[in-house]
């Protein structure tokens, strides 16, 4: 669908948009008014085909319930400064930057075309395909070394603290968790990165980027459930608590009131040994999981989500293992691919395990150590990094990103 | 050997007196617009302050040369050190008020805090330093609030910068010889002294000698530049001579040939014309140097000395941001103080690569680092693009 030029906005548009911000307010719950101010953006462009929007305000963080994009970039940055000044206008320059790009915007040139452009641009007139900018905080935020840095020790969240080391674990020194994490996710990926892109741009002199990575996933159009690189189907079991997201997602009481609506976002990346994979037997790939490869049904189920019967599952097997935690998480997982590895000549591919939870040490540190020392899939796989994040409830209109964790202190 | 550098190092400091030597003019006339009074309501008082910590200054300054009179390596360094902290205290102040005797005051003040750092003084040099920056403190001292107009000022910036360029070319040419000589008798340790020596001349006007078509490639060119290894010349070319072949035979003529494209190129930047928009660009441009090639060891990839191209590239720099400092405070002070201080933090970085006044090899740096190094360069380079916004 080409935009249509000086014809205001079609009958055809105005539901779409209407339905967008009815997303918004489902999602974000941002208020009517919030959403409809985004057709106020005067450097945002007229409906595109893939100008879907989601608003960035509301009670809890976009992206974090959000349906799953396509594209994913995930930054780690590293404060540099010592100076809550410099900090917080940081993260003033981010909120501005984070709505007017959820929007399907870009940042305005001064006019001097001597200056480089304010935004790098490659984002001008795509839209912004359900661009959603999520950040949370790492544990070095409020300690680092020790250090309390900008006063927060004292607001540090409950369940923050660095996840601890697991058997079999390959981590890369490098894949520090850093201390903000940035989420961007889209349904384009050259939206997606530009958002990180100029995100970095404006912590320069506040904070560097330690490390980024991009992952993909694709769903079939009719809602069923995306498969990962080893062609089993990896999310079957969000549909269980799309009703309960306060129960697993939304972390509250007992946590300081920043926090309460927040989330924590638990990051592995794992390698995926796929050539190994790949020369392993169909009934070898299926009872590591514990799912027929094709359907997603559990064995002795019928459906994808058909309940577990657990006692036809093979003792190790990732299914039983994820059952007999008896927990729930909000998986949120992309796929990666790397270069290859010099030496063997094997792919450096796999996933970008993520997932939302209200306390992550009853609800997935539990579930991760019980998979790391059992589970089958771990010949098939290397966790090479790993990170906790604290991400605070969502942003009103008129605050900043951070806002009520740093205020009066 | 030792009276040649010191003629050098002199020479180069000339070239100093002569970008502040245009500062005293001023224009009570041009009243309006002015871009570096003082603020009028505590102008006063800020003006005291400025007075009276520069006739503390001044007492250290004069401290300082009768140790260095004395040859007193100890007390040298401990004033030199403390002359440091008394600038550091109020120079904001200065830089905001008197931007062009505060220009003056940092070209003299921070070469003796540098060599406060050192094992070996120079005692001839810093001498020589130490008087100019006497001079300097003199005349803050009676420093009257500008009344130029920022156009004026950014004129006299400009014209003072051409100055700079031209006599950093001459030096170049100079010592360029000195390097030939050395390559010719088949001194391969001198010749690898005086190479340092030279190149930074070269480093600090990099974009300006770049202007000039085939001369730049002729005589700076790296092995990975040139399609044919056999039409390879200059100087790294003689560095693969001294540091890889470790042979000098067969390098005469490359150093001929040296000495007269230094000599070409320094006649070419005597009749150069600058203007803002050049000397703004290139300051940018020198900073991006850095960043690309220097901080990656692609520069110097046989002799490792990229540390000291690169931080003859900030201090090539750094003298343009010093130069456009008034006009900078017109348009946006907050952005020549973010300078400033990231100019500080690069310098006090690289100090501490140092041994004995001279840069350690490029491959004795971690990954580490480089990479500190590298964000600092990034952060630098993110305000100095912004300085574009005066013209």
């Amino acid at each position: 669908m080409q935009p249509k030029k000086d014809a205001g906005i079609s009958r055809r548009e105005f539901l779409k948009l209407s339905a967008v911000a009815a997303a918004a307010l489902a999602v974000g719950g941002g208020g009517a008014g919030a959403a409809l101010s985004m057709f106020g953006q005067s450097n945002a462009p007229a409906a595109l085909s893939n100008d879907e929007r989601l608003n960035f305000y509301g009670a809890h963080q976009a992206g974090i319930i959000t349906a799953q994009q396509k594209y994913l970039y995930l930054g780690s940055f590293r404060i540099i400064t010592d100076s809550k000044a410099d900090l917080i206008s940081m993260l003033k320059e981010w909120t501005k930057f984070s709505t007017l790009a959820a929007a399907g915007g870009y940042r305005k040139s001064s006019g001097n075309n001597l200056l480089p452009p304010a935004d790098s641009g490659e984002a001008m007139d795509l839209g912004a395909a359900k661009l959603t900018i999520t950040y949370g905080f790492g544990e070095s935020f409020f300690l680092d070394d020790g250090k309390d840095r900008f006063g927060a020790a004292g607001r540090k969240p409950s369940h923050l603290s660095r996840i601890p080391r697991m058997p079999k674990d390959h981590l890369d020194p490098a894949f520090q968790a850093g201390d903000i994490a940035v989420q961007v996710c889209a349904d384009d990926q050259q939206i997606a990165f530009h958002a990180l892109r100029n995100l970095i741009r404006l912590a320069s002199g506040t904070a560097i980027l330690n490390w980024m990575e991009e992952g993909f996933t694709s769903a079939p159009p009719d809602g069923k459930t995306p498969r990962n690189l080893f062609g089993f189907k990896d999310g079957t079991a969000n549909k269980l608590h799309q009703s309960d997201f306060d129960e697993v997602v939304w972390a509250g009481t007992g946590e300081p009131e920043w926090m309460r609506g927040g989330s924590y976002l638990a990051y592995r990346k794992i390698r995926m040994l796929l050539e190994v994979w790949d020369r392993s037997s169909l009934k070898a790939q299926e009872d590591t999981f514990g799912r027929s490869k094709e359907s997603g049904a559990a064995y002795g189920a019928v459906g994808e989500f058909d309940p577990v019967p657990v006692s036809e599952q093979p003792v190790d097997s990732h299914v039983a293992l994820a059952k007999q935690s008896r927990q729930s998480i909000h998986r949120r997982a992309y796929s990666y691919t790397g270069a290859i590895e010099p030496r063997t000549g094997q792919l450096d591919a796999g996933l970008l395990f993520l997932s939302y939870q209200r306390n992550p040490q009853e609800q997935f540190i539990p579930m991760l150590r019980l998979m790391q020392s059992r589970d089958r899939l771990n010949e098939y796989t290397q966790h090479i990094a790993s990170a906790l994040y604290a991400c605070p409830a969502g942003v009103r209109e008129g605050e900043y990103i951070g806002q009520s964790l740093l205020k009066d202190i | 050997m030792n009276n040649q550098t010191q003629a050098l190092k002199v020479l180069s400091l000339s070239g100093i007196i002569l970008l502040s030597a245009c500062s005293n003019a001023t224009n009570s006339n041009e009243a309006s617009n002015s871009a570096t009074t003082a603020p009028a309501a505590d102008g006063q008082a800020v003006d005291s302050t400025i007075k009276d910590s520069t006739v503390k200054m001044k007492a250290e300054t004069t401290k300082l040369q009768d140790a260095l009179s004395k040859q007193d390596g100890d007390q040298v360094k401990a004033l030199g050190k403390g002359i440091n902290e008394l600038w550091l205290s109020y120079e904001n102040t200065v830089r905001q008020s008197f931007p062009l005797e505060y220009t003056e005051v940092e070209k003299y003040e921070m070469p003796i805090f540098s060599a406060s750092a050192y094992d070996k003084i120079d005692f001839t040099s810093l001498t020589v330093t130490a008087q100019n920056l006497m001079g300097a403190l003199e005349k803050l001292e009676q420093a009257k609030p500008s009344s130029e107009s920022s156009s004026e000022l950014l004129d006299k910036a400009v014209a003072n910068y051409e100055a700079f360029v031209k006599e950093q070319a001459t030096s170049f040419a100079a010592a360029t010889k000195t390097f030939a000589a050395a390559v010719k008798s088949g001194d391969a340790e001198k010749a690898k002294l005086e190479y340092t020596k030279a190149r930074v001349y070269f480093e600090t006007i990099e974009p300006v000698a770049e202007s000039f078509g085939d001369l730049d490639p002729r005589i700076d060119a790296r092995l990975a530049d040139v399609e044919n290894e056999k039409d390879w010349t200059g100087y790294h070319r003689i560095e693969k001579a001294l540091w890889a072949d470790k042979s000098l035979k067969g390098q005469d003529v490359y150093a001929d040939q040296l000495v007269k494209d230094t000599e070409e190129l320094e006649g070419k930047i005597q009749d150069i014309k600058l203007n803002a928009k050049t000397m703004v660009a290139g300051a940018i441009e020198l900073i991006n140097e850095a960043s690309t090639s220097k901080i990656t060891g692609e520069e110097e990839i046989f002799s490792k000395t990229d540390l000291v191209d690169l931080a003859a590239n900030i201090n090539g720099s750094k003298t343009v941001y010093l130069a456009i400092i008034p006009a900078l405070n017109e348009h946006n002070p907050d952005l020549a103080t973010g300078i400033d201080k990231q100019f500080q933090d690069m310098e006090s970085l690289l100090r501490s690569y140092q041994e004995n006044g001279s840069y350690i090899a490029y491959d004795k740096l971690t990954t580490e680092q480089i990479r500190e190094l590298s964000d600092k360069l990034s952060q630098l380079s993110e305000l100095m693009t912004q300085t574009a916004a005066i013209l």
